[in-house]
């Protein structure tokens, strides 16, 4: 699921997947502005068919914080 | 979730854009919400049907002070087409949640200046910029604090908005800048839970979520192509397992799918939406592999089948392949390959047509005959900003159309297949009645026309007003019947004894009867009448327009540089088959 993760990551952030790491965030990524924050929270909910409540929204910094509220939906990220 | 790509891929992919092509189109965007992404769905859009998309977006929620500052970036932009995308939150304000804070009375005349302000905005818009301009009418919301009772209360909350609407789409009915977007049927077609998310309208301001932006992209190309005139024109249909179940020649005329029962019905409601298009002018046609006697027999004799022979302009029912069918069924009605959509539920002969004919749409049908007219229906190609009566009666033309064709292969020569014809030329100036018809012709007509240039209603009207041009069209009868507006011609005055020919063109529908011998020997014997010395042509070659390319020379004009030039002296004569007459 780490791979669907990252690979959702890239599409929308334009980057690498080999690039990504869990402290990556709006400062270090260029193209993390604040609408595509959105879209690509958006996109993960699509993808993983699961839900942000609005506390999880504004709580996301950095990759590990998705992680975190993926996982705590039930998501297993590390298969 | 509609069948369309994320967001994120529209982004992408419109950040990749480096193709330029001939068509070209600058859109600006208005908006009192958050449509970050649109641009970019449109863009990669307009991209995937050879058209070059700029794209101007407003800053957010800036619609007015855009519109009302002369100056304004909006204005410095020069758009083609302009989306003004409104919605009833910030209409209304604090009455969206509160209306039943006040009387139906003042509710009343919160939607007349409300309708009044929005008015006055477009009509600005329209005296200011060349732009046409759509504006959505306002969603219906289904949730009202009376609940049932919505529907007994005097001037309530969905009157408010279904008035504001109304009067909208009837102030602009007649209008060619101003076209008003239902927007809600968006809505009725995606649904609010879908359209609508909360949470991305109080993190962001959205106001259609980022799912549903590509598919109201997709919804607002129609518009696009409506506006460049690349509308398809005619739907090319195989039979067997597409206007009917089972294979004919196999299963036999009593043992197709074809009645009010499951399957048959899903192929007649598929004929029936077929139909539906071609009574507004779309030609259907048919190219099936099968005995022309089975199908035939169908076609004339099946109580159920709904499209009868009359409706196809053309029917290749034969062993040949179907791009040598396509081919013979392009030559027949004389229409561009790129107006053409083809359905088969064949998936072989699909991409086989594909390969031959990128341009043709070709419908990538399921297996599945209940969802054939689903299929029909999310078309968007075949909109257009007008339908004119000769829309209307297309199909009646293309049958007149067959039987000259009989009479051409009966008669032994052209003079003679020409003389019998009785044909009609009337030339008169454009007004504004048929101004709708001449600025479609100018939009779409590709093969006989010697410049190409794409006029919009607006520009035409001008010209119009303007004594150095002369703006004419040309109807043409024959014995079968009224051709209607098939031909227009532009002159500028461009010196005292000089006139220039600026446009020049004929539809496809009446090409070969040597019409344009007529309409050359009026402008000639006019040029005369004026004292005009010269007349100067320009020939601008495009893929389309070969039809034309001796026209200028074939009418002893001599090459001038860029231009041609015609030496008038004498009158001309114009052929004894033709009667021209000038209005």
């Amino acid at each position: 699921m780490s791979k669907k993760l990252y690979e959702i990551i890239s599409r929308v952030m334009k980057i690498d997947i080999s690039s990504i790491s869990d402290e990556l965030g709006p400062k270090t990524i260029e193209n993390w502005t604040s609408f595509n924050g959105y879209v690509l929270l958006n996109e993960l909910e699509t993808g993983f068919n699961v839900k942000f409540t609005i506390d999880e929204v504004i709580d996301v910094k950095n990759i590990i914080d998705i992680k975190r509220h993926l996982t705590n939906k039930g998501i297993k990220l590390d298969e | 979730m509609p069948e369309e790509n994320s967001l994120s891929d529209y982004i992408n992919k419109s950040n990749e854009i480096t193709k330029m092509f001939d068509k070209k189109i600058r859109i600006a965007l208005l908006s009192s919400f958050t449509i970050n992404g649109l641009s970019d769905v449109l863009k990669v859009k307009s991209n995937e049907r050879n058209i070059s998309c700029v794209v101007y977006e407003a800053p957010y929620n800036q619609y007015s002070q855009e519109i009302l500052n002369k100056k304004s970036d909006l204005y410095k932009f020069l758009p083609d087409l302009t989306f003004l995308i409104l919605d009833t939150r910030n209409i209304f304000g604090e009455i969206f949640r509160s209306p039943y804070s006040i009387s139906h009375l003042e509710r009343a005349k919160i939607v007349e200046n409300k309708i009044n302000e929005i008015e006055k905005l477009l009509d600005k818009y329209i005296e200011n910029s060349n732009s046409k301009i759509v504006v959505t009418k306002l969603n219906i919301p289904s949730f009202s604090p009376n609940g049932i009772f919505e529907s007994k209360t005097e001037y309530g909350f969905y009157d408010m908005i279904e008035d504001f609407n109304k009067q909208l789409t009837k102030n602009y009915l007649d209008s060619e800048n101003i076209f008003v977007y239902d927007f809600d049927k968006f809505i009725t077609k995606n649904g609010e839970d879908n359209v609508f998310n909360y949470s991305q309208f109080f993190f962001g301001d959205l106001k259609i979520s980022m799912n549903f932006l590509p598919s109201l992209g997709q919804d607002l190309m129609k518009y696009v192509i409506g506006y460049l005139g690349i509308t398809k024109k005619c739907i090319v249909l195989d039979l067997d397992n597409t206007l009917w179940g089972g294979i004919v020649g196999e299963d036999g005329f009593n043992g197709i799918k074809l009645g009010p029962e499951a399957p048959g019905n899903a192929f007649m409601e598929f004929q029936r939406v077929l139909l539906s298009l071609h009574q507004r002018g779309i030609i259907l046609a048919i190219n099936s592999k099968n005995n022309f006697e089975d199908a035939i027999k169908v076609i004339k004799e099946h109580p159920y089948m709904i499209l009868k022979e009359e409706h196809f302009a053309a029917m290749r029912i034969n062993w040949n392949d179907k791009v040598s069918n396509m081919k013979e069924i392009i030559k027949e009605i004389n229409i561009g390959s790129d107006s053409l959509v083809f359905i088969d539920d064949d998936p072989v002969n699909r991409e086989f047509v594909k390969s031959i004919f990128p341009e043709i749409l070709v419908v990538n049908l399921l297996n599945d005959p209940s969802s054939y007219v689903r299929e029909i229906e999310n078309i968007i190609d075949f909109s257009v900003l007008k339908i004119t009566d000769e829309d209307r009666n297309r199909g009646k033309m293309y049958l007149k159309q067959k039987k000259i064709i009989e009479l051409e292969k009966t008669s032994t020569n052209l003079q003679t297949f020409l003389s019998q014809l009785d044909l009609k030329i009337i030339i008169k100036n454009v007004n504004e009645f048929t101004l709708p018809r001449v600025s479609q012709l100018i939009l779409k007509t590709n093969q006989f026309n010697l410049t190409t240039k794409r006029y919009q209603e607006t520009d035409i009207k001008k010209m119009i007003q303007d004594s150095n041009f002369i703006v004419t069209c040309v109807q043409v009868q024959d014995k079968f019947g009224d051709n209607g507006i098939t031909g227009v011609f532009i002159i500028k005055k461009e010196k005292k004894k000089e006139w220039r020919i600026d446009t020049f063109l004929m539809s496809c529908r009446i090409m070969g009867r040597d019409i344009e011998k007529g309409i050359m020997a009026h402008i000639i014997n006019k040029a005369k009448e004026n004292n005009i010395e010269k007349i100067n042509a320009e020939f601008i070659p495009t893929q389309k327009n070969k039809p034309v390319q001796n026209f200028l020379a074939d009418h002893k004009f001599k090459k001038n540089g860029q231009f041609w030039t015609y030496v008038v002296k004498s009158e001309i004569k114009i052929p004894e088959y033709l009667s021209v007459e000038a209005k």
